[in-house]
């Protein structure tokens, strides 16, 4: 077998798994944890276009989570416009919102990006919650909007049964991943990459470091959106503490560090390993003592920078290229990966 | 990286993977043997409304014992009802995470919930999303059965009906007695609250074509409402409708008798009329005034005295409005069992739905029987109204209105007396 062929063969059984897993699990509290997980994953895959392709840490990415499930909610409840082409609509918004603070912020170095976009997103949530109305827009401020689920469908985004969600948050999860995998390919990706490091550098060689992490955040943005929407769809209750709430925008940094940024198969292997330590300490311990899964992932993410500085991807990229070589008997080396 | 370090973690990914493995073995029991009826109910144990969701779970598991004891559900083979009690805090999200952890993880039946009309609203949505019926016994948000779901039944009345009632009971008691009643004077502290009654009495007026002499909000906070009391007497209604706290119930009340205001009725709409320094810091001056409830203790229903003096020993107190429909919600949900002969969230669904419930030990509210409209709600529900008097022993509420449920003996004075 060549690495090839091994290679291919391990991407076909991951995508054989994850697409028959609902067929074996039929559980709706696991199913509902997994795709959460995918949820997760896809956002900080997200979240990875700037946040670790640009070098830059945004804090702030719930905002944008926000700005899409409450684009496509508010149309849908007052306009009946359907949440997939809310969806789109939300996106478009939040990549203009993008723009708008990535224009200033960019300018910024480390600890200050990573403030101003806390201060943003802070600044939505707390404009959300004391609005009721906002022109035409009924926000309902603190008590959040509600989806009733009448209209079951895929033309409506609703169903009454997790498996559709499962797919729904697959495919967009594939998809993304696959955009990730292109970008960090072309030349987008490389200017990313040279401006994160060394932006002098990278300017005096002529790039034009400032475009290219403006168009970063206007993907980024617009894909984190999307999500946005699939939550609302997902759980037909937002409020804003379920979707612009800092603790969002923080989760999605800490599985992005600990898994590995700036890397594509970071986010998801953050993702994998984090999300079942949120979901089981919320269950087994409940509500006593709130938030205990963000303090376990706060030691985690310190542990994980002291010794693995790139993230979990990366003893794990290593273990799985030698594995691929073992099999594939040539005792290549890790240089090949 | 040396090898021990790559063992570890993956000695670490097989004990997770193992951990999820056993979770996905062990973590759903087959069925259950013995047939049991699982309910979940969704309130608020701790937190802010903590007093009145241990109220709710106080006569629920009061009702329960009583038809276990019973004998369960005879359709069902004398299946047992198994309550499952989850935490709101009073928590919009919280109460929805329960309600899909009750249906998805311990399978309930039927859901009841959750007091608090924001817990209630969205939780509505995910039992409509699985089709689980939920009952609620009390949560007041009139937008709580307006969405058109058809797995909700609400038992208590909604907000708009205080009012409603509060002029139903003006008709019957003009019908009853006599006297006149065309002019209305409406007094209420300058809140939500209070702006919301004044809005739906302004309706219901011109639908029963009464004359509105006073529109007078009041801050809640005054320290001497004497012009107000003056504004009333100037403009010399029949009757006078009230929203108050606490504090200016009281002074309302006090400063009304002092200017020696002639009226045929005052209606108040609990709050701080039925607060129990009412009655203390009132006296004489409380005389006749009318009050709507939920619920009075003295009701005149058959099982009433008895269930509420068994509570009281149970749990030291009387029994409440919230507790007398959380204690009828298990009646109603042990009726609808019966009928609908299974398990089945759907066929239990079609039981409520076609309820006509008039008798049986939970039938001890101020009403004579639970029937669902549409929309899920308890179309017979109303609410109580009360009159203070003293019969020897002090003064105390006693329930006048609806006629059914008034106390044996008692005739309400309307309209009364001139000064």
């Amino acid at each position: 077998m060549t690495r090839r062929s091994i290679n291919q063969s391990a991407c076909l059984l991951v995508a054989v798994l994850a697409l028959g897993l609902p067929l074996v699990m039929r559980s709706a509290t696991y199913l509902h944890i997994l795709i959460l997980l995918y949820f997760y994953a896809y956002l900080t895959t997200s979240w990875n276009l700037v946040g670790g392709f640009a070098g830059v840490l945004p804090l702030g990415h719930a905002a944008f989570v926000g700005i899409g499930a409450y684009t496509s909610t508010i149309l849908y409840l007052q306009y009946g416009v359907s949440p997939w082409l809310g969806m789109l609509v939300g996106g478009i918004l939040a990549t203009l919102v993008g723009i708008l603070i990535g224009l200033p912020t960019f300018k910024m170095r480390g600890a200050y990006f990573a403030l101003a976009t806390i201060a943003f997103a802070e600044g939505i949530r707390v404009m959300i919650e004391n609005i009721d109305r906002l022109g035409p827009f009924v926000i309902n401020g603190p008590r959040g909007l509600q989806i009733p689920p009448l209209k079951l469908g895929l033309s409506n985004f609703m169903f009454a049964v997790k498996e559709p969600y499962y797919y729904i948050i697959l495919i967009m999860l594939a998809a993304v991943l696959l955009l990730t995998y292109c970008i960090s390919r072309s030349k987008l990706g490389y200017y990313l990459n040279a401006g994160g490091e060394e932006p002098e550098a990278a300017m005096a060689l002529g790039v034009n470091v400032a475009r290219a992490k403006l168009i970063a955040m206007a993907m980024s943005s617009f894909l984190t959106a999307l999500a946005g929407t699939f939550y609302a769809q997902f759980t037909l209750y937002i409020h804003p503490k379920s979707v612009v709430s800092l603790d969002l925008s923080f989760e999605i940094a800490f599985i992005a560090l600990i898994g590995g940024r700036g890397s594509i198969a970071g986010p998801v292997l953050g993702a994998l390993l984090l999300r079942p330590v949120s979901d089981f300490s919320r269950i087994y311990f409940g509500d006593t003592v709130p938030g205990l899964h963000l303090i376990i992932f706060g030691v985690v993410l310190i542990l994980v920078m002291l010794y693995q500085p790139r993230g979990l991807q990366e003893p794990l990229t290593r273990l799985y290229n030698r594995l691929v070589d073992r099999l594939a008997g040539t005792e290549g080396g890790e240089a090949s990966a | 990286m040396d090898k021990n370090r790559q063992r570890h973690i993956l000695e670490c990914l097989a004990a997770a993977c193992m951990i999820v493995a056993l979770n996905f073995a062990f973590g759903h029991p087959a069925g259950a043997a013995d047939k049991v009826v699982k309910v979940g109910n969704i309130i608020p144990l701790s937190g802010p409304s903590a007093s009145v969701g241990q109220q709710g779970k106080n006569a629920r598991d009061m009702a329960v014992e009583e038809i276990n004891a019973a004998g369960g559900i005879e359709s069902l083979g004398g299946a047992k009802i198994e309550m499952l009690y989850a935490d709101s805090e009073s928590k919009p999200e919280k109460g929805v995470a329960e309600a899909e952890r009750l249906i998805n993880t311990e399978k309930v039946n039927v859901l009841t919930g959750c007091w608090n009309s924001a817990v209630t609203y969205p939780v509505t949505a995910v039992a409509e999303r699985y089709g689980i019926p939920f009952i609620v016994p009390v949560s007041v948000a009139d937008k709580i059965t307006e969405q058109g779901f058809k797995n909700v039944f609400r038992i208590a009345a909604k907000d708009s009906w205080w009012t409603r009632d509060q002029f139903a009971f003006l008709k019957d008691m003009q019908a009853e007695f006599g006297g006149d009643v065309k002019r209305l004077a409406f007094v209420y502290e300058n809140g939500d609250w209070g702006k919301g009654f004044a809005e739906q009495w302004k309706k219901l007026a011109q639908e029963g074509g009464y004359e509105v002499v006073l529109d007078e909000p009041y801050p809640s906070t005054a320290t001497d409402l004497s012009p107000v009391v003056q504004k009333i007497r100037r403009a010399n209604p029949d009757v006078l409708l009230l929203v108050s706290n606490a504090a200016d119930a009281i002074l309302l009340t006090n400063t009304l008798a002092e200017y020696q205001v002639n009226l045929k009725a005052i209606i108040g709409s609990g709050g701080g009329h039925a607060d129990p320094s009412f009655l203390q810091a009132t006296g004489e001056n409380s005389r006749y005034l009318f009050d709507i409830v939920e619920w009075e203790t003295d009701i005149n229903k058959p099982g009433a005295k008895e269930a509420n003096e068994k509570y009281k020993a149970k749990y030291g107190q009387n029994l409440t409005g919230e507790a007398v429909d959380a204690y009828l919600a298990m009646y109603v949900l042990k009726d609808a069992l019966e009928r609908a002969g299974s398990l089945d969230p759907g066929k239990i669904r079609e039981a409520l739905a076609a309820t006509r419930l008039d008798s049986g030990p939970g039938m001890i509210v101020g009403y004579d029987s639970v029937e669902f409209d549409e929309s899920g709600q308890n179309k017979n529900a109303s609410l109580v109204i009360v009159q203070v008097n003293d019969l020897g022993s002090g003064f105390e509420r006693i329930t006048v209105w609806p006629k059914g449920a008034r106390r044996a003996g008692y005739t309400p004075v309307f309209p009364v007396p001139q000064k």
